[in-house]
């Protein structure tokens, strides 16, 4: 008997595994310039990870956070360094590290028993700021502000190194990703972080451990930003603390919020759409503009970047996994649909 | 012994010039935050767009008039203000007309993206060149009892304390000012007792665009040039006013004050004396941030709110 909180929605994913393993043989035969399509696919993929976590931690137990760059940042230079200082195999490391940054989500849990809302964001952004600091300050293991190279991923003996095997083993975790996050909100786990979220008074009163749940949410979104951490660092080659600036961690954030807080498909969704409206439309929007006009790229770029996300904002505030609600709804019911409460 | 004193002394009256810098863009967030939970990100782009009118007016009218005197800068001024309140305008109809009654994640959202626009806006128009400032009061400066201080911190001290005592009475004794606290505090309530909710919330905008312009005229001098990098500053603030307690007047300017001191200091006298405190001088004022919030979680000045289920 099926109860109310078991999930229906994975039969959606043996369809989803299908479409992301014949997707780059599709992109390949369709276009010559695949190889930088795939890369950007690769980082949204990566990126998606951690959105994921991210959700559960500040959609479902509503604990803002404005450092997970910071975590990402933890988890390239923990597998950098173990990988390639300690010599530890990469099977090890893409179970040690995870476990090791959730263990540090543990630590930042602690503020986040006393401190709320706006204050815990800016707790954690002051955490990403630290975090910067100190990878600078510890230069013998991480490089410095250099930056530090970081070997191929091996997985049993198969060395990992064109953004098409990239491919392969980053969609296989964002798969992974996506189930346990589902299987997450749909447990007992999520409905006490959803609680928390709703109200922690009536969260007590039911018999829920705040202090418990909060560090667990803190720990499962560390981990996920350290698996997302250690994909980062071994297939992009190259680490340096750029890479984990404060601006990525609000993008972060963004990311959760324009595909819908509170919600792992829409998380996922709002990932693709930010990374890939970055990446690739808008330089080919700005390529067949700049046969008339002449414009400075990277300003211009991030302009239409941020016009777009205000226009969508606007007309879109509850972002798009909002918009498919609306969509999933209005077809439900198509033939009597109320007038104007559609826009 | 003498010379650390003098030192610490000097540092700290750069730091509370700082401080005040850092007090008033805290008070554009608080000022945000307070009247419509919305946490403005765009506020250090605001004052970066500030910062960049006012060294355009003052072009303008040296190239008109063909001379820098007092007359210029008081215009120039005068400009920027107008321009900071037609530019509050238009964000209340940008960000808070088309998001009324949104959640409150929406609209910071929304003004994620204002921050993004108006950064790169402003390096497509000024261009990539950074500009020099220059200040009314010149940047001599003067010894006094073997201190040695700047006119430029000085000024800033002065102009500061102006501003705010000029805040302080618009928000004490004005009708407007009083109808920003009753809608801050309980719009609702507000909307029965007759205030104009609506208008009050532009007012508002208009106001945290004034004090972004106005903090940014005063910091550009300071900064020995400006460029687009000046936006991060709006981040830096971000601990002032949660220091102080986010929606709290006096607290984002104490806040404000306390980490332009820890600034200056640690970066001064104290990495002279401890080497160690130079590797880390940039995160010091967030280990104080978050050490003063594990002790009292709504800051300083923050009131807890009372929860009813």
């Amino acid at each position: 008997m099926k109860t109310r909180f078991e999930d229906e929605k994975l039969k959606w994913i043996p369809l989803l595994i299908l479409l992301v393993f014949f997707f780059p043989f599709v992109l390949k035969s369709a276009t010559f310039s695949y190889k930088y399509y795939l890369y950007v696919i690769n980082l949204a993929g990566i990126y998606m990870i951690l959105t994921v976590g991210l959700d559960i931690l500040s959609g479902y137990t509503g604990l803002m956070s404005l450092g997970h760059a910071a975590f990402l940042a933890l988890g390239a230079y923990f597998s950098a360094i173990m990988v390639d200082q300690l010599g530890l195999p990469f099977e090890l490391s893409l179970i040690l590290t995870p476990m090791l940054v959730g263990c540090f989500g543990f630590i930042i849990g602690f503020p986040a028993l006393r401190v709320q809302g706006i204050y815990l964001g800016l707790t954690t952004m002051g955490f990403g700021f630290i975090v910067k600091r100190l990878i600078i300050v510890f230069n013998e293991w991480t490089g410095g502000s250099a930056g530090l190279s970081v070997s191929n991923a091996k997985l049993f003996g198969w060395t990992i190194n064109s953004d098409w095997e990239n491919y392969f083993i980053i969609y296989f975790f964002v798969i992974i990703a996506i189930i346990i996050g589902r299987k997450i909100v749909r447990s007992k786990l999520g409905r006490a972080f959803m609680s928390i979220r709703d109200s922690e008074q009536a969260a007590i009163a039911s018999g829920i451990n705040l202090a418990k749940y909060k560090m667990i949410s803190f720990f499962i979104s560390g981990s996920f930003a350290g698996l997302a951490g250690v994909l980062f660092a071994h297939t992009s080659n190259f680490i340096s603390t750029d890479h984990f600036d404060i601006l990525l961690s609000i993008y972060f954030i963004v990311m959760v919020m324009i595909g819908g807080i509170g919600s792992i498909y829409g998380a996922v969704l709002g990932t693709l759409f930010i990374v890939l409206m970055e990446n690739l439309f808008i330089p080919l929007f700005e390529d067949g503009l700049s046969k008339f006009i002449h414009l400075e790229t990277g300003d211009f770029q991030a302009f239409i970047f941020g016009l777009i996300m205000l226009i969508f904002i606007i007309f879109q505030p509850l972002g798009l996994y909002g918009m498919w609600l609306k969509m999933r709804i209005y077809w439900k019911i198509f033939p009597f649909n109320p007038r104007k409460r559609f826009t | 012994m003498t010379d650390i004193l003098t030192g610490l002394m000097q540092e700290t009256i750069s730091g509370v010039a700082l401080g005040c810098i850092y007090a008033l863009i805290a008070l554009g967030f608080t000022l945000i935050y307070k009247a419509t939970e919305v946490v403005n990100f765009s506020q250090g782009e605001i004052m970066m767009v500030g910062a960049y009118m006012h060294f355009f007016f003052l072009n303008q009218f040296v190239a008109l008039t063909g001379g820098l005197n007092a007359w210029v800068f008081l215009l120039a001024f005068i400009g920027s203000v107008i321009f900071a309140v037609l530019f509050g305008i238009i964000l209340d109809f940008i960000i808070n007309r088309p998001l009324k009654g949104e959640p409150v994640f929406s609209i910071i959202m929304a003004t994620i993206s204002l921050a993004i626009i108006l950064r790169s806006l402003t390096a497509m128009l000024a261009g990539p060149l950074s500009l020099i400032p220059i200040s009314p009061f010149g940047d001599h400066t003067f010894i006094l009892g073997g201190v040695v201080i700047s006119i430029l911190d000085i000024s800033i001290i002065f102009s500061a304390i102006i501003m705010m005592s000029v805040f302080y009475y618009f928000f004490n004794y004005t009708k407007w000012g009083i109808s920003m606290k009753a809608t801050s505090a309980d719009s609702e309530a507000a909307q029965l007792l007759g205030i104009p909710v609506n208008k009050v919330y532009r007012y508002v905008w208009i106001f945290a665009s004034v004090v972004g312009v106005l903090s940014g005229i005063m910091l550009a001098p300071r900064m020995a040039l400006i460029d687009t990098s000046m936006a991060f500053l709006g981040l830096k603030a971000f601990p002032a006013a949660i220091l102080g307690g986010f929606g709290s007047i006096k607290g984002a300017i104490v806040g404000g004050i306390i980490l332009g001191i820890i600034e200056t200091v640690s970066l001064g006298t104290l990495s002279f004396y401890f080497p160690w405190i130079k590797e880390i001088n940039d995160i010091i004022v967030w280990i104080v941030l978050i050490g003063v919030l594990m002790i009292r979680p709504d800051g300083l000045f923050g009131m807890a709110k009372v929860k009813r289920v």
